[in-house]
């Protein structure tokens, strides 16, 4: 007792020495998730911690503050033993299972002059779960995510269908309705402000997003159209290749992008509505009431769109301009008619998409884009140019990339999906549904 | 506005690293999509094998940094294989789609922190090009005093990469523009104009159409090696698939399916792109703007000058997809 009164008496001795030469920054945090399920810990206060030195000397001691922190100075870089007194804990509180009340440091592991340590207390939230909890909230994000990639996917599909074109712009449009929803959400525009007597619309001209969607979709699809009638119809007239015409996607993907990124800047940024939820904890998995209300709508759209293309006259027109192009003309068919439905039907899928990716997770200038990799992924194990194969494919690249995220880094999740992609192409190039035929 | 500045540094542009470098690459991305009608949209996946290749002879296997150029040409072959042997079978579409996204996982397992070890994680690798900048210094180029005349002067450290540069694409030029004389560049030209023909002739259109690929890609490779050389680093975002576009563009400008394009090309390219940029810097100083509505303040410029290469491309493919000096009927092939 009296050797540590002596130590702690020469250790802050040193202290006025060496006032911010070297400290330990002891944090004690209760673990805890937002309803996103994003790490949201809290300080836990008045919790005594105290710090020997390799002899066992005491050379400091303190009570964490308001924001879970105690400060404690050390004389040098050296090795130390910070224990925590659980005692002092906060009732019904008690450190992780994983966490031990003492931790030591080694000199070595200074890397500037203050050293964090953390103690945990409450459950590890990412640690306890089991495998099958892991999986099936994976499963879960997975068909969120095939939902999204099968709706972008389907207009990818039917353009390739009906034109050969492949588009390397489509993650672009996705990108559109998602900011043009934003614009209608977030920015308004001022001059809509006489709209200001409906429900949800504000005198600076910014939409509810239950306005705002339909908006963005509305205008996805007039984009859809605007690509056809404006580039593309033109170049089919005047018979430019299908390699020229993919080079111009690549050129219009780029401008478009950048675009994006100037007038919207490099951040991702959140609707206004539906933001912060608490998840519903249902079995194994949790889902915000959001996700659920998403994914049950993408499902009818889906649902919707597969019945329309199976029983309309449209849809059958579509599916035989798809088939063979010549002969849907020659039994009377307007192809080009039909491609034009194909494009602004597309384009509203793809911002349908956009959206629900912003609600998702948030809107940024290449929240399509990204996804582009995964669509053409989808579309080829579908079978490329096949609908109802688009939609399959995307629904199971999307699963098959979430899923994979248990086995490989998160940063490599899509790695997979080129897998999928090679395989396919080696063993199966038409796809699970595309009709075989010979190639090359 | 101080146009001696824009024009000078335009000048310098057309010559510069970047344009070596892009004309290394477009001399290689000719070989595929001019003479065999190959898109290849993963070019940066190449151009990251060489970078890579030299980066992580110091890195990882602390073997001396020339073997770095074998080890660049065997990933970018490994590579070349990886995209080809599914997709060459098959329609032109495919080839684009697997080597688009096989350069883009190249990039996201290079950065990883689960390769870190032998990649160097986002941060890349640096400081490997001592070897490179010493024979410089040996054969009496000071690496810091100035070289040239106006406006092309460059410090001794440029110049050294610019001449060894520009040594490489004329190696590559000539190489290439003697194999399409060959009946070897025959063959594949004929390949892009009709497949099937070619088969008939009893050709084996798959064999060609990989080693065209191969050979297009072990070029990249080479532009990959150049920039990391001048750079003395690596890193992952060097690598994106703007990169493949942007090269593309410049290949598209010159002209396709001839070496002089794919050379002349890049150097436009450079040289208009430092004029636009320039130009845009100094009338973007105080933003312009319409009522309240800003048009183009200085932070924007960056964007616009992307957007316009992209409407570059666009336009081109429209009214001159031959490029420059390229030849019209060469490129109406079809891709079914």
């Amino acid at each position: 007792m009296f050797l540590s009164v002596l130590g702690s008496f020469f250790a802050s001795m040193t202290n006025t020495a060496h006032a911010a030469d070297y400290a330990l920054r002891i944090q004690v945090k209760e673990q805890s998730r937002d309803a996103s399920g994003k790490t949201d810990n809290q300080p836990v206060a008045g919790v005594s911690i105290s710090v020997t030195d390799a002899n066992g000397v005491e050379v400091g001691a303190g009570e964490t503050d308001e924001s879970g922190v105690v400060v404690i100075p050390v004389p040098d870089k050296a090795d130390y033993t910070i224990t925590l007194d659980e005692s002092t804990l906060p009732d019904g509180q008690s450190l992780d299972a994983k966490s031990s009340p003492v931790q030591t440091v080694s000199k070595d592991s200074f890397v500037t002059t203050t050293k964090i340590i953390n103690f945990f207390t409450g459950e590890s939230q990412s640690e306890s779960q089991t495998f099958v909890e892991r999986l099936s909230q994976r499963i879960l994000d997975g068909i969120r995510l095939g939902l999204v990639l099968a709706m972008c996917a389907v207009g990818l599909s039917l353009i390739f269908g009906t034109t050969g074109l492949t588009n390397f712009a489509h993650g672009e449009i996705v990108t559109f309705g998602g900011l043009a929803t934003f614009v209608f959400n977030i920015t308004g525009l001022s001059f809509l402000g006489f709209l200001a007597f409906l429900p949800g619309v504000s005198e600076q001209g910014t939409f509810h997003i239950l306005w705002a969607a339909p908006i963005g979709v509305a205008f996805g699809g007039f984009f859809g159209w605007a690509l056809n009638a404006g580039i593309f119809s033109k170049l089919r007239r005047r018979g430019i290749g299908l390699v020229t015409q993919m080079v111009l996607t690549v050129g219009l993907s780029i401008l478009l992008r950048n675009f994006f990124l100037s007038r919207f800047g490099g951040r991702t940024r959140p609707y206004r509505e539906f933001t912060l939820q608490r998840a519903w904890d249902i079995g194994p998995v949790s889902i915000t009431p959001r996700d659920t209300v998403v994914s049950i709508l993408s499902l009818l759209i889906l649902v919707t769109v597969a019945l329309a293309l199976r029983y309309t006259r449209l849809g059958k027109a579509t599916r035989a301009v798809s088939d063979n192009p010549d002969l849907a003309s020659a039994t009377g068919i307007d192809s080009e008619r039909v491609i034009r439905l194909v494009w602004i039907l597309g384009g509203a899928l793809a911002a349908i998409g956009g959206v629900f990716r912003g609600l998702d997770e948030q809107a940024s200038f290449d929240m399509g884009s990204r996804l582009l990799f995964l669509m053409f992924a989808g579309i080829t194990l579908g079978g490329l140019g096949s609908a109802f194969g688009a939609l399959v494919g995307g629904f199971v690249v999307g699963i098959m990339v979430e899923v994979a995220s248990l086995v490989v880094p998160t940063e490599l999740k899509a790695t997979p999906a080129l897998v999928v992609l090679i395989l396919v192409l080696l063993f199966r190039p038409q796809g699970i549904l595309g009709k075989a035929q010979r190639v090359g | 506005m101080d146009w001696t500045l824009i024009i000078e540094n335009s000048l310098k542009g057309m010559v510069g690293v970047n344009a070596v470098y892009f004309a290394v690459a477009a001399i290689g991305m000719n070989v595929q999509y001019g003479y065999t009608g190959l898109l290849n949209f993963g070019q940066a996946g190449f151009m990251a094998c060489g970078a890579y290749g030299l980066g992580m002879t110091a890195h990882y296997f602390d073997i001396p940094m020339w073997w770095g150029i074998p080890l660049g040409v065997l990933f970018s072959v490994l590579l070349g294989l990886l995209m080809g042997i599914p997709t060459l079978r098959l329609r032109a579409d495919y080839l684009a789609i697997v080597t688009i996204a096989a350069a883009e996982i190249i990039r996201l397992i290079v950065r990883s922190v689960k390769f870190k070890t032998y990649f160097g994680g986002s941060d890349g690798i640096n400081n490997f090009s001592e070897p490179f900048r010493e024979i410089g210094t040996d054969i009496g180029i000071q690496q810091s005093a100035e070289y040239g005349f106006w406006p092309f002067t460059f410090t001794g450290r440029e110049l050294w990469t610019l001449v060894i540069g520009w040594l490489v694409v004329a190696l590559f030029g000539f190489l290439v523009y003697q194999l399409m004389k060959s009946p070897w560049g025959r063959v594949l030209k004929a390949i892009r104009e009709d497949e099937d023909a070619v088969r008939s002739l009893g050709k084996n259109v798959y064999s060609y159409k990989m080693q065209s690929l191969i050979l297009g890609g072990v070029i990249g490779t080479f532009s990959g090696m150049i920039f990391a050389l001048d750079r003395g680093s690596v890193q992952p975002d060097n690598y994106s698939r703007d990169v493949t576009f942007y090269i593309l563009t410049a290949l598209v400008l010159g002209g396709v399916a001839k070496v002089t394009g794919s050379i002349i090309g890049p150097m436009l390219f450079w040289g208009l792109f430092t004029f636009i940029d320039n130009f845009m810097r100094q009338i973007a100083e105080d933003p312009i703007k319409v009522g309240n509505f800003t048009i183009l303040q200085s932070t924007q410029v960056g964007q616009l000058n992307y957007m316009l290469i992209g409407l570059a491309l666009i336009l081109l493919m429209v009214f001159r997809p031959q490029g420059l000096v390229g030849n019209r009927k060469e490129m109406a092939f079809d891709g079914r």
